[in-house]
């Protein structure tokens, strides 16, 4: 096991009613070292805040957030976060971004070029090393995301909807790269996605959240090998019973709306 | 760069042309003696070439404005970007304090006048003090707001690699919010060049383009007051077009935000 939620609640002061937001109630998931763990849900269901707590970007309202058995008290080189929205720097040069994941800690400004140019090349993309971020697709910028967030050399692998705003085409490449790393590395992988296709073809795991209040569903292991056939009879029966799950849910059909509702802190 | 040029032609004949409607009707209509644009072009160039408007050269008018608009916003930077960015940067601290600055920024500028007078008296101070008054809020309301704006993806992807409060801020939250600065700094650049024919009223010494323009209530030298206006419209322009527009380019530039196309 490599990080834990332990009965983790979160509540966000709602801006408009000034009251608590349950955004997580009482969720509790271990996280097992080197695993491809898919968190899926329908959207306002709680991934980013459950990602955002084990990055240390915020802190629970109740219950602990562990890494390798200690309190996770903010973000740290040892748990890299890929983002869904644009994160490069646009005034800086694609190399300089992933440069300026790598620590300063001594080594010198050639060493960290190397080193960054080597993960550049580990995606395709070290001939675009001195292009600036808004001169690359989408596919290309998330890329050079993967490569700087791989450059500060994480123990986890957070991952919120990656690829989400990509066209599918793009986003079943970068899924097969994303993949690929990981069987490269076999770093610990936490990706979420509300794409239950992209969950079945990456994850060991698929863990199943829902909304109002934010909590886990259901988990499944997928054991299946890679590259994985999602018409293949078993994927197909899995598909059905984790897109059932989703629908039973009672919030799938309508907006999403998170309840209201105070918890006593304590 | 031939199409701007374009515009600044049309602009400057648009002015002119309703300067001049405006003064041959005043003239035929009440009898005033408003300068017609061929008589305030012939006595810019009698300026120019060294005749004096109200006892000094049009030179001398200009060294001692710009003296005092470069003192006043020079303060005006000092305060505006340090209190901006503690803004920016301490939330408890933006809700608290930018009702104040918004407050100072509704004064008039010719409001200031009784107040500096009261903290300065007659002079010099006097008038650095009202240019910097009217400088200050928007150079303290864009720069916090600039910071605030910063995606917190950004700060994110800084933390998360380990970097300093410090390092995050001068890294990420500085660059991102550059362009704003720079158009806090110049809006209130242009405040201040604007206030200082109110600020020059209260100037000890009778020198100075607002002070000219004022002065002519007096003297009736109304020609020399179209000098002074056009020597500041010309000046604030130029300073405003030339350095900002090109500053504001090469940030852009830099930042990699939309680039220009014809750079
Ligand atoms: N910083 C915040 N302040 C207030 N509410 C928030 C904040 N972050 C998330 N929420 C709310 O918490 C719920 C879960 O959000 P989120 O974790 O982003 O869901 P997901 O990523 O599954 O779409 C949503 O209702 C969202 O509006
Ligand atoms: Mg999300």
């Amino acid at each position: 096991m490599i990080a834990e939620l332990r009965n983790v609640s979160k509540v966000f002061a709602d801006p408009r009613s000034g009251r608590g937001l349950v955004a997580l109630n009482d969720v509790s998931l271990s996280i097992e070292e080197g695993e491809f763990l898919c968190l899926v849900g329908s959207s306002g269901c709680g991934k980013s805040t459950t990602l955002n707590l084990m990055a240390g970007f915020e802190a629970p309202s109740r219950g602990q957030m562990l890494f390798r058995g200690e309190e996770v008290s903010g973000p740290s080189p040892e748990r890299g976060v890929v983002f869904q929205e644009p994160s490069l720097f646009p005034w800086m040069s694609v190399l300089q971004n992933v440069m300026f994941s790598l620590q300063d800690g001594g080594a010198r400004k050639a060493v960290r070029e190397e080193r960054a140019m080597e993960q550049l090349r580990l995606v395709g993309l070290d001939s675009f090393a001195h292009a600036r971020p808004n001169d690359l697709s989408g596919g290309m910028k998330q890329r050079v995301a993967i490569a700087r967030t791989l450059a500060m050399e994480p123990e986890m692998l957070l991952m919120d909807e990656p690829f989400g705003s990509l066209d599918e085409q793009t986003r079943r490449k970068l899924d097969n790269e994303a993949l690929s790393l990981w069987q490269r590395e076999r770093k610990t992988v936490v990706f979420v996605t509300h794409n239950i296709d992209e969950a079945l073809t990456l994850g060991t795991r698929v863990v199943l959240m829902s909304p109002s209040p934010g909590r886990i569903e259901r988990e499944w292991h997928i054991d299946e090998a890679w590259p994985r056939d999602l018409s293949s009879p078993r994927m197909v029966s899995l598909r059905q019973e984790v897109v059932g799950m989703l629908q039973a849910c009672p919030c799938a059909n309508g907006a999403p709306r998170p309840s209201l509702l105070t918890l006593e802190e304590d | 760069m031939a199409r701007d040029l374009g515009n600044v032609l049309i602009g400057v004949a648009v002015i002119v042309a309703a300067w001049w409607l405006t003064a041959e009707a005043m003239i035929h209509l009440r009898g005033a003696a408003f300068p017609t644009p061929p008589e305030a072009f012939v006595a810019l160039w009698e300026a120019l070439l060294g005749a004096e408007l109200n006892n000094a050269t049009v030179y001398a008018h200009t060294q001692s404005s710009l003296s005092r608009w470069g003192a006043g916003y020079l303060i005006a930077l000092a305060f505006g970007l340090v209190a901006g960015m503690a803004f920016g940067t301490a939330p408890r601290l933006h809700d608290a304090g930018m009702v104040a600055v918004y407050i100072l920024q509704m004064v008039p500028g010719l409001a200031w006048i009784p107040i500096a007078m009261l903290i300065f008296g007659l002079g010099e101070a006097a008038t650095v003090f009202i240019i910097a008054m009217t400088a200050i809020p928007p150079i303290v309301i864009n720069t916090a707001g600039g910071i605030r704006e910063v995606p917190t993806v950004f700060t994110r992807v800084a933390q998360m690699s380990g970097r300093e409060d410090s390092s995050v801020f001068l890294h990420v939250l500085l660059p991102a919010a550059s362009l704003s600065i720079i158009n806090g700094m110049r809006i209130g650049l242009a405040n201040g060049w604007r206030v200082l024919i109110a600020a020059e009223m209260v100037v000890g010494v009778a020198l100075g383009l607002g002070f000219s323009i004022y002065q002519s209530r007096y003297s009736l030298d109304f020609t020399a007051a179209f000098v002074a206006i056009m020597v500041i419209c010309v000046i604030g322009l130029t300073i405003e077009k030339l350095l900002f527009v090109k500053m504001e380019n090469k940030v852009r530039n830099r930042l990699g935000i939309d680039r220009e196309d014809d750079t």
